[in-house]
């Protein structure tokens, strides 16, 4: 344990890996994933199917198949990223955004089928009506499954660990390898990490259902 | 619960991959050493001592690597791991009367080597387990039988020529081992991965310059690939490897320390060292001095 | 016209044309297709053969022109369609200023002499849940005049409304077709097809089966189905 905490820069430096990992692939997913949405709940045929396809086949794959596919097979395909912090993201992108996809796509589904009639109605184009009258709304309905959605990003960051991403998850086994006499004290202290970030994640989305609640 | 459903599957198909990905890089061709094993070896040991038990019983359980070749390595193809860590075994297993077919392999990472050893889930740990002042707090460790050091395996041509040319690059290990700590420290940016394959590979497609672990390790890839890969500089730090055994039986360290000496006399031991480690062409060095065991 | 609902022939060969600031009421049973016509008008439902004129020019099919052509025809619905997360008064100006790309000063003053026209200027910076249903109902005429329509189409605009409040929802639109709007209205209010229609529209299973002016056709209806309906709704 003395080694954990006479060596703390180290873990606060893998937990800051960890919470950037955690906010590039949180708003690459979300621009994405509301995307996904649009294209799936459009009215372009070709564009709503390919959208289907995306989020069939990336919800039923498992994430650590994604990050092989990125780390392993990608460099084989001579389709390398040099940059390891963008392959993360992008593994963690690719396979959030469907999830994404399918809680907005939710929430666009519970605003009554009259808002968008009466949008069409004044004239608006679709991304009009999506953007001024159809997407605002369906946001308050999104923010529980969504905060979900992005606590499970959190913990899925962790998966980047044995993928040469020195991680909060990977510095753990450093120093369980490291300190094998103290393994459930540094498991704990890194457990309580990831605890405190998945509690501002759900404060967060609290926060911002309460204040949407009251404006309306 | 959704999510933590695709978590768990995501665990379950981890580890079928991190087992499935050991058989990648086989050896092919299995070289053993022929044991002798002693007959009736319960009654050469005191009644109530661990050996006693174990060549009464017959059966002994040990935990080696099944992922490095040379050291402890088995093949999908292979019903036993193959490499100096499992001779070591037999040889131990043989001085208690136990054949070699009578050992039951057990596959151990580096993390589950001592809560196997604790659990009693395994009776020996021979899993290219360097002797620390740490993990002798906790467990035994007897020997050591090979000494190594952590080098560098770079494809051929590299710019890396030895250690001092890793600062700002890119190296790559097992997640969490202590080789990936040292190029850390270093000035190397170190890039974890499950398995030593996943690393080879890395270095293979270019995406890492360099990969690091104990040389015996890096000396049995460079004999896999020798047209592609091979191993710079020299070793830059000292790893000792023991054999582990549980606190509950301290007098297991003399026999094994015994047994590893005899093997060091009769040429046993470099008999399993040619047979492993030394096809990839390195001379075999002096067997090392042993540690003395605490009374 | 013609559509089809799978099966169900729901417009059966519809040929109407409305002038110029004339008022058109559609009556009929329910499932006689004449809210399914009103929406067709706009192509808020799709018709399976025929055209859709507006000025002379067709209703184009789909995407920005159909979005721009759309913007020319105001629509009020049966449940009123205020955007919930708007105010009173951003639901009237959210066309002008995004659709007519009005500055938004001018979309506001023009807001509020609409809303006052319609009764409801105290609201207007209130949210639509707040409103009673007739209050809402007059700000959804309201949202669509500020779009300076050509034609106003009334998809049964009294039928969710407690009886108290159709008066006010029917004053307000009285008071528009006097001031010479081009309306079609769809509903059940003879009262309002008496005094404020030049012409009735009689619609039952998909087919108009009469027109005629108010005057005639209440006093002396030609089909046999038209005496049948007006004989079972005016003797209460």
């Amino acid at each position: 344990m003395d080694d954990v905490f006479s060596n703390f820069d180290l873990v606060l430096k893998a937990f800051a890996l960890t919470i950037e990992l955690l906010v590039v692939s949180a708003l690459t997913s979300l621009v994405l994933g509301t995307l996904l949405a649009a294209f799936r709940v459009g009215p372009i045929s070709v564009l709503a199917k390919a959208g289907t396809l995306y989020v069939n086949l990336v919800r039923n794959t498992p994430l650590l198949m994604i990050f092989i596919f990125v780390f392993i097979a990608m460099p084989e395909l001579e389709l390398n990223i040099e940059n390891f912090f963008v392959k993360g993201c992008l593994a963690l992108t690719v396979y959030t955004s469907a999830f994404v996809c399918e809680a907005i796509r939710s929430g666009i589904n519970s605003v009554s089928l009259g808002q968008a009639e009466a949008s069409r109605a004044v004239g608006f184009t679709f991304v009009q009506s999506m953007r001024h009258v159809i997407l605002p709304q369906a946001l308050r309905a999104v923010v529980p499954p969504l905060a979900s959605v992005l606590i499970a990003l959190a913990k899925n960051t962790s998966v980047a660990a044995a993928f040469g991403l020195l991680e909060a998850t990977a510095r753990m086994r450093y120093f369980t390898n490291n300190n094998a006499d103290a393994r459930p004290e540094i498991f704990i202290t890194f457990a309580i990490g990831y605890i405190i970030i998945v509690e501002v994640l759900s404060a967060g989305a609290i926060g911002l259902e309460r204040r949407w609640k009251v404006a309306r | 619960m959704r999510f933590k459903r695709t978590k768990a599957l995501l665990v379950a198909a981890g580890l079928t991959l991190a087992v499935a990905a050991c058989g990648e890089a086989g050896t092919g061709g299995s070289e053993s050493v022929d044991v002798e094993v002693t007959e009736n070896a319960a009654e050469n040991f005191e009644d109530g001592t661990r050996m006693k038990e174990l060549a009464e019983s017959g059966e002994i359980t040990i935990g080696v690597k099944y992922d490095q070749p040379g050291i402890g390595f088995k093949s999908a193809a292979s019903d036993t791991p193959e490499g100096i860590d499992p001779e070591m075994g037999k040889i131990l297993a043989a001085s208690l009367g136990i054949a070699p077919e009578d050992i039951t392999w057990k596959e151990t990472i580096s993390d589950n080597r001592e809560p196997f050893l604790q659990s009693g889930e395994v009776d020996l740990v021979i899993a290219s387990y360097s002797i620390t002042d740490e993990r002798r707090q906790i467990v035994g460790q007897a020997g050591p039988y090979y000494v190594t050091g952590q080098q560098l395996l770079v494809k051929k041509g590299s710019d890396i020529k030895s250690v001092d040319d890793i600062k700002g690059q890119e190296v790559c290990s097992v997640t969490g081992s202590t080789s990936l700590d040292n190029v850390e420290a270093k000035g190397a940016n170190p890039r974890g991965f499950d398995t030593y394959s996943e690393c080879r590979d890395q270095v293979l497609n270019g995406t890492v310059e360099a990969m690091t672990t104990d040389g015996a390790i890096l000396l049995g890839y460079a004999a896999e690939d020798p047209e592609e890969l091979e191993v710079v500089g020299e070793p830059f730090s000292e790893e000792r490897y023991g054999v582990g055994y549980s606190k509950d039986y301290p007098e297991m360290c003399q026999w094994i320390s015994d047994t590893l000496q005899e093997s060091y006399d009769n040429g046993k031991w470099a008999e399993a060292f040619e047979a492993t480690l030394g096809k990839s062409g390195v001379e075999t060095p002096e067997p090392p001095a042993l540690d003395p065991c605490k009374a | 016209m013609n559509k089809w609902f799978g099966d169900l022939h729901v417009l059966q060969d519809i040929n109407l044309s409305i002038k110029q600031g004339e008022v058109v009421v559609v009556i009929g049973p329910s499932g006689s297709g004449k809210s399914t016509l009103c929406r067709a008008i706009n192509r808020l439902e799709t018709i399976n053969d025929g055209h859709i004129s507006l000025d002379g020019q067709p209703l184009p099919e789909e995407g920005k022109q159909l979005a721009q052509l759309r913007a020319e025809v105001g629509m009020v619905f049966q449940s009123f369609n205020l955007f919930a997360h708007k105010t009173i008064l951003e639901n009237v100006t959210l066309g002008p200023i995004r659709v007519r790309k009005q500055k938004k000063e001018d979309a506001e003053r023009r807001a509020k002499e609409l809303l006052d026209r319609v009764g409801v200027g105290q609201q207007a910076n209130k949210y639509p849940a707040q409103l009673s249903g007739g209050q809402q109902q007059r700000v959804a005429i309201a949202r669509a005049l500020a779009m300076d329509p050509k034609v106003m189409l009334f998809d049964e605009p009294t039928s969710a409304l407690d009886p108290e409040m159709i008066k006010e929802v029917l004053d307000v639109m009285v008071d528009l077709a006097e001031r010479g709007m081009t309306m079609v209205v769809v509903t059940h209010e003879m009262g309002f097809a008496r005094t404020a229609a030049n012409r009735v529209v009689f619609m039952a299973e998909g087919q108009i089966v009469e027109e005629n002016t108010p005057e005639e056709f209440f006093t002396n209806p030609q089909s046999d189905r038209a005496k049948d309906f007006l004989g079972k709704i005016l003797k209460h």
